[in-house]
């Protein structure tokens, strides 16, 4: 059966659900552990999210078990684990009791999810979902989404989701400076060539100017309550294009006008999502954007070594979201590169929540933050399970790390915005 | 202000009268540097090769001083010394190197870039500045500057032919695979050496550009590190037949017949018998001795070419105890596997003199194989009571009893073999899920698989499933495998439809559903192989097999990468 036709068949089972049975949570519990007794952490996060899908009200029990989720006791989920290969435990109501009994009295909390959320991947029409970890987490966990890009985001698409990924994009139009390397590899031309257009069917001069625009329409999404996710070079180029609103930073490679000499001055920080008072890279020749990235792995000459980064262990009741952001069956990760890796401390703005950071260094791995009515969280780094990925490298298969926690981070993220708001306690 | 002290400072030094710096040349200083730099004092031997800079141990003493300096992180406090030295010796290439080198790890770019084009005004026509920068900056990962230091070494020089392995190099890093290809080409007729180098670059390339890379190195005039490297890109690939296809039509010097062996090596390690054969072949030709003979003979037999095997091993010669104990054994198996079990029998009578007792027990085993091939089960019997008591229990008697279906003496004579292969193995499983002592049926499907007649094996153990309950299944699902191994798909799904619909219960139920699934999957039916993987998974939870049904769902699913090339990413 495909999963659509799954979906479609599960609504009609919570439709009937409900009304024999008013009270929801008299059916029998589904406890998918996310400790190490869960065969597959991963397809766990898509067995949630389609029971959410279908309409079936899940708890998700923060720091219990890992960041366990609590799922009515069906049929068709029961198959749904199976054939997944997802771990699943029957819950008798006075064992549940139990555990709430020992939620209530620790720190752990439940957190009530109630929608699957929209997701929007932005990302261009021809790139395959192997390209970015979070298409790849979302693909392998079986979680729809839909494709984005510079046409959708300018037509005012972005109204129609709930949680917009981005992943390698920068916006500050300059192709992450691969034009050093690759201005003459055939994809770098066609993906050149494809931007132009379409900064020329909008009305920009060039790509940059396009791409600040897209930059202050995403802002506009998060303002208006979006949720927003970033991975890799987008975290970085996002914020600098948005501060750099009325000045050119973008070099003549890219724009045909040099970066403007005074452009640091010049940058409107207050605009940024994330990040404050960064120095920007003045050299074309320097594969670097600017001191956000405490790894700058592109440049070999600043390149620091990876090392492993610790998650923040928050009060699950006090800071629910910061909670439901670092769900993990482990709190030490191995580090892996992006094109933005880490994020310096000095850049950092002082109401950031920090989720991640690295023992000893100076930068930080995983941030986050309530922008207008919405929120962002920037995650560095490419691929959790290919920490030095370059480009060319065979796609990750998931199946192979199923067990994953760097990818249980991305996947915490998609799970959030489904989360029930509850008034906060501080 | 950091450049006016040092050009000021080398000034001083230059201005310095001759004689008082002949005063102090200091000998021993650069072998005293060498050996703290063995025992990682490097600070000591920084100041030791500092010392030799002015004796005639100059130039190593730079590398030396460049190498201890990288370990203190010091790298900027050659600069100076560099200076001094290039303003004495402007035509030395080692400073000038070096000094690009140290530009570059310190990223003072525009520094590298003056560095570079000073050396190109000191050395008008030399590629040494070119080469130099343009490795570095590929080193660097900066291949587009790569080429552009290249581009100007074209017009400098008129000619980038000292070049070719950076321009192979940068553009290969361009994703300019064929342009690529062309450089290492002439890079390789002057280095043939650089063939693994030339492979490793060009192994990325996409397929469908591998085919015009393919022409590049196939081109005439046929050139022996070009086909090397063509060769090494194929087995890269993973196209081994291909690989062999770049070699076999070298002219046959000394060169040929060395990428012949190395070749028919690789093969033979992989197991690749047929191409092993042929490129061992293919060297003897051009170099015949009795070694390469046997190991052409040798590969020629796993492969499953007696014939060869016997026309390259010559019954000539035998009459010493050295030949027995090599060639004999390879025609008496080849012998036996051509169907030609009395000439081998002969043969072992003929030699029996220079045989030990072991030695003649195991040829004789290969005896009774041959008669067990060609259906004459009396007198492999025979064979086998000529190879000795030990012969009894020995693994051609457990074969033997199989195929004359006495199955109690097959499974007590085969579990103890220490055969690991997959044919025991699966022979052995059937066996011991049968309850019965006897299974003529059973025999005769063994024998007519063990005379490659596997259309008739197929049907025999097809058909002795009506008659052996207990072992049905198993039975059924050998037969399925012959099937697929024959290419048989439609018989073996009418199987594996047999063993889900009356057997689903036993252990080859998963095992059949998956295989059906799989091959669904491969004839472009991925939603009924979908279909059959969930029902697998959902039937038999406990099955081993369930977690490569999974893998395969998702593959149907197309929820993990299937292969290919990853897309431009970081």
């Amino acid at each position: 059966m495909k999963r659509r036709d799954w979906l479609r068949q599960m609504a009609v089972v919570a439709v009937g659900a409900r009304f024999v049975r008013p009270a929801h949570w008299d059916v029998p519990q589904l406890l998918v552990p996310m400790d190490d007794a869960q065969a597959d952490h991963l397809k766990a996060y898509g067995l949630t999210f389609a029971a959410l899908k279908a309409g079936l009200k899940s708890e998700w029990l923060l720091n219990y078990r890992g960041g366990a989720f609590l799922l009515p006791d069906v049929a068709e989920l029961r198959k749904e684990a199976a054939l997944d290969g997802v771990s699943v435990e029957s819950i008798s109501d006075a064992a549940l009791a139990s555990v709430r009994g020992l939620i209530q009295n620790s720190n752990m909390d439940t957190v009530p999810l109630e929608k699957a959320p929209r997701v929007a991947v932005y990302t261009p029409p021809s790139a395959a979902p192997w390209d970015d970890a979070v298409t790849l987490a979302l693909k392998y966990a079986g979680i729809p989404y839909t494709a984005v890009y510079d046409d959708e985001v300018e037509r005012g698409d972005l109204t129609k989701y709930d949680w917009l990924h981005l992943h390698h994009e920068d916006f500050t139009g300059q192709f992450n400076k691969f034009y050093l390397a690759y201005r003459d590899a055939p994809w770098f031309i066609e993906m050149v060539q494809a931007n132009l257009a379409s900064a020329r069917k909008y009305g920009f001069a060039n790509i940059p100017a396009l791409k600040k625009d897209v930059a202050g329409r995403i802002r506009q999404f998060v303002v208006n309550g979006g949720f927003l996710f970033a991975m890799c070079g987008a975290t970085e180029t996002l914020d600098l294009a948005l501060a750099a609103e009325h000045v050119d930073i973008a070099g003549a490679f890219s724009d045909g006008t040099p970066m403007d000499p005074d452009a640091d001055a010049k940058m409107d920080w207050s605009r940024a999502l994330a990040f404050r008072d960064a120095h920007l890279e003045t050299s074309p020749y320097v594969n670097s954007m600017s001191d956000i990235d405490g790894h700058q792995v592109n440049d070999p000459s600043r390149r620091q070594p990876l090392g492993t980064f610790t998650l923040f262990n928050f009060s699950a009741k006090f800071d629910p979201v910061a909670s439901m952001l670092v769900q993990n069956h482990r709190s030490v990760i191995n580090d892996f590169y992006g094109v933005t890796t880490s994020f310096t401390k000095p850049t950092l703005k002082p109401s950031d929540v920090v989720l991640a950071f690295e023992e000893g260094t100076p930068w930080v791995k995983y941030l986050h933050g309530d922008y207008g009515k919405g929120t962002w969280t920037y995650y560095g780094g490419h691929d959790p399970e290919d920490p030095e990925h370059a480009i060319g490298n065979p796609p990750t298969d998931l199946s192979l790390h199923k067990n994953s926690p760097g990818y249980r981070l991305i996947l915490n993220n998609v799970l959030f915005p489904a989360a029930k708001k509850k008034p906060l306690k501080t | 202000m950091a450049a006016r002290v040092r050009n000021l400072l080398a000034a001083l030094l230059l201005a310095a009268p001759a004689g008082a710096r002949a005063q102090q040349p200091d000998t021993s200083a650069f072998s005293r540097a060498l050996m703290a730099e063995g025992n990682n004092q490097y600070r000591e031997a920084a100041q030791l090769y500092r010392a030799s800079l002015h004796t005639v141990d100059r130039v190593s003493a730079v590398l030396g001083l460049e190498r201890a300096y990288a370990q203190l992180g010091m790298t900027d406090s050659l600069i100076a010394p560099l200076d001094s030295l290039i303003a004495q010796f402007p035509a030395q290439p080692v400073f000038r190197d070096v000094q690009l080198r140290a530009y570059t790890m310190l990223a003072r770019d525009d520094m590298a870039r003056r560095s570079f084009e000073a050396w190109t005004r000191a050395m008008p026509g030399s590629p040494d500045p070119y080469r130099s920068y343009a490795r570095l900056l590929l080193q660097a990962n900066r291949a587009a500057q790569a080429d552009s230091i290249i581009a100007l070494a074209g017009r400098a020089l008129g000619t980038t032919s000292s070049l070719q392995m950076e321009l192979a190099q940068s553009r290969a890093a361009l994703g300019q695979w064929e342009s690529s290809a062309v450089a290492w080409r002439g890079a390789l007729s002057a280095m043939p050496d650089l063939d693994q180098a030339a492979a490793y670059s060009l192994a990325p390339a996409p397929e469908p550009v591998r085919e015009a890379l393919q022409a590049v190195f196939l081109s005439l005039p046929v050139d022996l590190g070009a086909r090397r490297a063509l060769a090494e890109l194929e087995m890269n690939w993973g196209a081994p037949s291909d690989a062999w296809a770049a070699l076999r039509d070298l002219p046959p010097d000394s060169g040929s017949v060395s990428a012949w062996l190395d070749f028919g090596r690789e093969a033979a390690t992989g197991e690749r018998w047929a191409l092993a054969r042929d490129a061992f072949v293919t060297a003897l030709r051009a170099r015949p001795t009795p070694e390469l003979a046997l190991q052409a003979a040798t590969a020629a037999l796993n492969a499953g070419d007696p014939q060869t095997a016997l026309a390259l091993a010559p019954a000539a010669g035998l009459d010493s105890a050295h030949t027995a104990a090599t060639v004999l054994p390879l025609r008496v198996r080849a012998l036996a596997a051509y169907g030609k079990p009395a000439e081998a029998e002969a043969l072992v009578q003929g030699f029996a003199h220079l045989l030990l007792p072991v030695q003649r027990a195991a040829l004789e085993q290969s005896v009774a194989f041959g008669w067990v091939r060609t259906g004459n089960l009396p007198k492999a019997r025979a064979a086998l009571g000529r190879a000795g008591p030990d012969a009894d229990s020995s693994d051609a008697a457990g074969w033997l009893a199989l195929y004359e279906g006495n199955l109690a003496g097959a499974r007590a004579m085969l579990r103890n073999s220490n055969d690991a292969s997959s044919a025991l193995a699966a022979a052995l499983g059937l066996i011991t899920r049968m309850h019965e002592d006897t299974a003529a049926d059973v025999g005769q499907a063994f024998l007519a698989l063990a005379r490659l007649d596997s259309a008739s094996a197929a049907a025999a153990f097809a058909q002795a499933a009506d008659h052996h309950a207990d072992a049905a299944s198993a039975l059924l699902s050998m037969a399925a495998q012959i099937h697929v191994a024959r290419h048989g798909d439609a018989a073996a799904v009418a199987i594996w439809q047999r063993i889900l619909q009356d057997y689903p219960e036993s252990p080859e139920a998963p095992g059949a559903e998956l295989a059906w699934a799989r091959q669904l999957r491969r004839a472009g039916s991925a939603a009924v192989a979908m279909q059959r993987l969930e029902h697998m998974i959902l039937t038999y939870p406990e099955s081993a097999l369930v977690p490569q049904a999974r893998r395969e769902l998702e593959l149907a699913r197309q929820a993990i990468p299937g292969g290919g090339q990853g897309g431009p990413t970081r």
